[in-house]
């Protein structure tokens, strides 16, 4: 590579290239054929508090799973966007119009106000030493709000740190690109899913240190594996003809001002609905059949990393399937739920659906 | 049915050496004739014989019940004898409509006129050939179909194809079938040398078997099996079968990543990886963009300078912009097309072997050698197995096995640590086949990241670790040997 390539390739739009799906991210149908657990429209959340009771939430509304069972247990003036269950105790819920509320219990308490503004959160990540890591984000637009959000290209993602005994909320780090999901490395630092930048960063003080990139999708939420490292769902899939509109500002501006959001050539939870969608021609659907290898606006993705966030393996749900927008996973000793709002399902990935 | 061509103890040598040795042969009208053989058992010089190319040296051929003398193979054709071959005798500066009718212009020629009868021909056989396409711009695949056309067209009334399968797609194989099928029906005489038994089995009535330019066997095909045709070829059993994949080796460390490639609109944001320690397949059929990619990675061809996409080697990028130093770094691509690609055919193989490791900068001395080349020859012609009369055997005068066994030594002398091999085995014995077969497992578990590319389904599925399908100039999917069958990567590879 001469040095002149390497001063050409920035404008070449090589920068924006969309790693295959091989290796640890090999498609394979181990979504498609997971044991469904419960359906529920718009399941996103997954949590389990210290008492053992697994919660899950849909739109504004909490749930407590309980085998197959989905029990309401509160709802709220907006969407839940993400859960904690706290070490200690407890259950923190964040809500898309910037509410925190920690329940301990039949008491529920509003954090908001350690926050100088609205904060949306995308998720959160308690941690042992009592102190709560809280993604926002975009700064200007709601947690729900990550379609809109991608395609003006927005970039004022926040991490905050908030300690639950009181005090203020404390900004670590700003200008990310949509935070979706935390963690915390091996050495204690704070991980953040940069969903529009398809990576994961540490932000353990000095430069963020990126632990893993070229993700072949948008990363979201992260959660601990049992038996060490972490699992990673991948909401969306990229594909070129999305890439092509967010490198067109002309194009996309005009799209956004005259095309129903539904109808954006944008990466989304759930396709194939609506004849005008766009995305249906023969690359996609062949005499109504759609190809497992179709590049489709939605897809079905987790992935577990190892304790480095190194991909170690992946299960997917292909554009031929259809549990497509996979937002949370949470593994319990005796099974390993995967949450799809896309699909509205919960399912048991150490499971199989029974043959029919 | 009646005798249309007949040949009596025809015989035929080049400087001594007996290529062809009183072989007895009769072909019927209506009937196909299967003409197989290891490279070098004289089919070809046999068919040339009685096609009018060479003079026999011995015996006669009788045609239509007269001895027949050819002068050429212009007089042999305008008797009703035409030959396909198998490097194709068309001018590429041409187009198709105007090869189609090459020879047979009348005084004034209206283009138009030509190339309209050029289509309705085309299209009456089912080949998607474009008639004004110059033929320099087509593949190999649709360069055979022109020079099958062509023969069609001169209503010969005995066609000898050497080879016509080899390059053509399961697809247009079928369409080619098909016409062999109404030719037969319309009472011409066909003589179909190839390498694939399976092939001769099936469309043929006879099948006749030559060995050391000596004919071995003649019986109807519906009494042959594989396994003896084998015998009769090499002279010993030789398992036939690919044997299909039980386990798959791990992948080791990425070596290569190709994202989103594009050339033209022959390669189109292609991205798949490559790892050590494995045999990644590429299938797909002829305009699926594999040969191009293959091409693109070694630097024989490049990318788009603009949205070009990304190659990372051993996790670094690359942009090759020709192939020597894609050498250098280790990289090597095994031509589909040895005879163009591949070698110097009018150099030994000591010089052809020499002229791989001065490519890769690996000689010892800064000046050429002549104990170096011939210690490198000794070597190599060894641990290949290279079958000739010495290292200093001119290559064009070896068979098909032996002439990609010297290309694969040329390139595995150049140390690679990843190697892309073109279609293999294209036009190589049966016996050769299982020898570079056996060369690229081995390749593969010492470590190397090996690449093939073929579009024999059958040698995809028993030599893969993994399998890319590519189509219209993207990889789309990938399967495991050991639960792909060849309907999913068919069907991968069409739709």
């Amino acid at each position: 590579m001469t040095l002149l390539d390497r001063l050409l390739d920035p404008f070449r739009g090589e920068a924006i290239t969309i790693p295959p799906y091989d290796g640890a991210w090999k498609p394979n149908t181990l979504l498609e054929t997971a044991a469904k657990v419960a359906t529920l429209a718009q399941a996103d959340n997954l949590a389990r508090d210290g008492d053992g009771a697994v919660w899950l939430s849909g739109g504004p509304v909490l749930y407590r799973l309980a085998g197959r069972d989905v029990e309401p247990v509160a709802t709220f003036p907006s969407a839940i966007t993400a859960l904690a269950a706290l070490p200690a105790g407890g259950l923190v819920v964040v809500l898309s119009d910037g509410g925190l509320l920690l329940r301990r219990g039949k008491e529920s308490r509003d954090l908001r106000e350690a926050f100088p503004a609205a904060v949306s959160a995308t998720a959160l990540f308690a941690g042992d030493d009592g102190t709560l890591l809280v993604a926002q984000g975009s700064a200007g637009l709601p947690a729900t709000e990550w379609v809109p959000a991608l395609m003006r290209k927005r970039r004022d993602g926040a991490l905050w740190r908030l300690d639950l005994s009181g005090g203020k909320a404390e900004r670590i780090a700003d200008g990310l690109a949509f935070p979706t999901g935390l963690a915390l490395d091996e050495s204690g630092a704070p991980v953040v899913a940069e969903a529009f930048a398809h990576r994961l960063v540490a932000l353990g003080g000095g430069r963020p240190r990126t632990v893993l990139d070229r993700i072949p999708g948008y990363p979201g939420k992260l959660s601990p594996a049992r038996g060490g490292g972490w699992w990673l769902a991948v909401f969306a899939p990229r594909n070129r003809l999305i890439e092509l509109v967010l490198r067109e500002d002309r194009f996309r501006a005009d799209m956004i001002a005259t095309v129903p959001q539904d109808h954006w050539i944008a990466p989304a939870l759930r396709s194939g609905e609506s004849f005008l969608e766009p995305l249906q021609r023969g690359g996609v659907r062949t005499m109504g059949v759609r190809k497992p290898w179709a590049p489709a606006r939605s897809y079905g993705l987790v992935a577990r990393l190892d304790a480095q966030f190194r991909p170690v393996e992946s299960l997917h749900s292909r554009a031929d399937g259809r549990r497509h927008g996979a937002v949370c996973v949470l593994d319990l000793p005796e099974s390993r739920l995967v949450a799809f709002k896309g699909a509205g399902e919960v399912v048991d990935i150490l499971n199989r659906e029974p043959q029919a | 049915m009646t005798t249309i061509l007949e040949a009596r103890a025809l015989t035929k040598a080049f400087h001594g050496n007996v290529a062809v040795d009183a072989v007895d042969f009769d072909l019927a009208a209506g009937e196909v004739h299967a003409l197989l053989g290891e490279n070098g058992a004289g089919k070809s010089t046999f068919s040339k014989l009685l096609a009018g190319v060479y003079p026999p040296e011995g015996g006669e051929i009788l045609y239509l019940g007269a001895p027949l003398r050819a002068e050429g193979p212009a007089e042999a054709l305008s008797r009703g004898i035409a030959m396909v071959y198998q490097e194709t005798s068309l001018v590429p500066s041409m187009t198709v409509a105007q090869n189609l009718f090459l020879g047979h212009e009348r005084a004034f020629n209206r283009l138009r006129g030509i190339t309209i009868a050029a289509q309705q021909f085309l299209q009456s056989l089912n080949f998607t050939v474009d008639p004004t396409a110059l033929v320099s711009s087509l593949g190999a695949a649709k360069r055979q179909m022109v020079e099958i056309a062509r023969a069609v067209r001169l209503n010969a009334r005995v066609i000898i194809f050497d080879e016509p399968t080899a390059t053509l797609t399961p697809e247009e194989r079928r369409h080619f079938f098909s016409l062999i099928e109404r030719l037969r029906a319309r009472g011409v005489a066909i003589v179909f040398i190839t390498h694939a038994l399976e092939e001769a089995l099936q469309i043929s009535d006879r099948i006749t078997v030559m060995r050391d330019g000596r004919r071995v066997l003649t019986e109807k095909a519906r009494d042959l099996t594989q396994a003896r045709i084998v015998q009769a070829m090499v002279g010993r059993e030789l398992a036939t079968e690919f044997t299909p994949r039980t386990g798959t080796r791990p992948a080791g460390a990425r070596v290569l990543s190709v994202e989103d490639v594009s050339m033209g609109a022959l390669v189109r944001n292609t991205s798949f990886s490559v790892f050590a320690g494995q045999v990644t397949g590429l299938f797909g059929l002829v305009g699926s963009g594999r040969t191009e990619t293959a091409k693109i990675v070694a630097g024989v061809f490049k990318r788009d300078f603009l949205r070009g996409g990304a190659i990372e080697y051993e996790g670094r990028p690359v942009r090759y912009a020709t192939p020597g130093p894609a050498v250098a770094d280790g990289i090597v691509y095994v031509t589909e097309d040895r005879k163009l690609e591949g070698f110097f055919e009018n150099m030994s193989i000591a010089e052809n072997l020499y002229a791989g490791l001065l490519a890769a900068g690996l000689n010892r001395f800064p000046f050429v050698s002549l104990s170096e080349m011939k210690a490198l020859a000794e070597e190599w012609t060894g641990r290949l197995a290279i079958r000739s009369i010495g290292a200093e055997a001119r290559v064009v005068e070896l068979s098909g096995g032996n002439q990609q066994k010297v290309v694969i030594g040329k390139a595995l002398i150049q140390k690679p640590r990843l190697i892309i091999f073109d279609e293999p085995t294209r036009g190589v014995d049966v016996g050769a086949v299982a020898e570079i077969h056996a060369l690229i497992h081995l390749l593969a578990d010492e470590g190397l990241a090996v690449v093939v590319i073929s579009s024999y389904l059958p040698e995809i599925l028993s030599l893969s670790d993994r399998i890319l399908v590519a189509r219209q100039g993207r990889v789309v999917e990938e399967f495991s040997p050991v639960d792909a069958s060849s309907e999913s990567i068919m069907y991968a590879a069409v739709h």
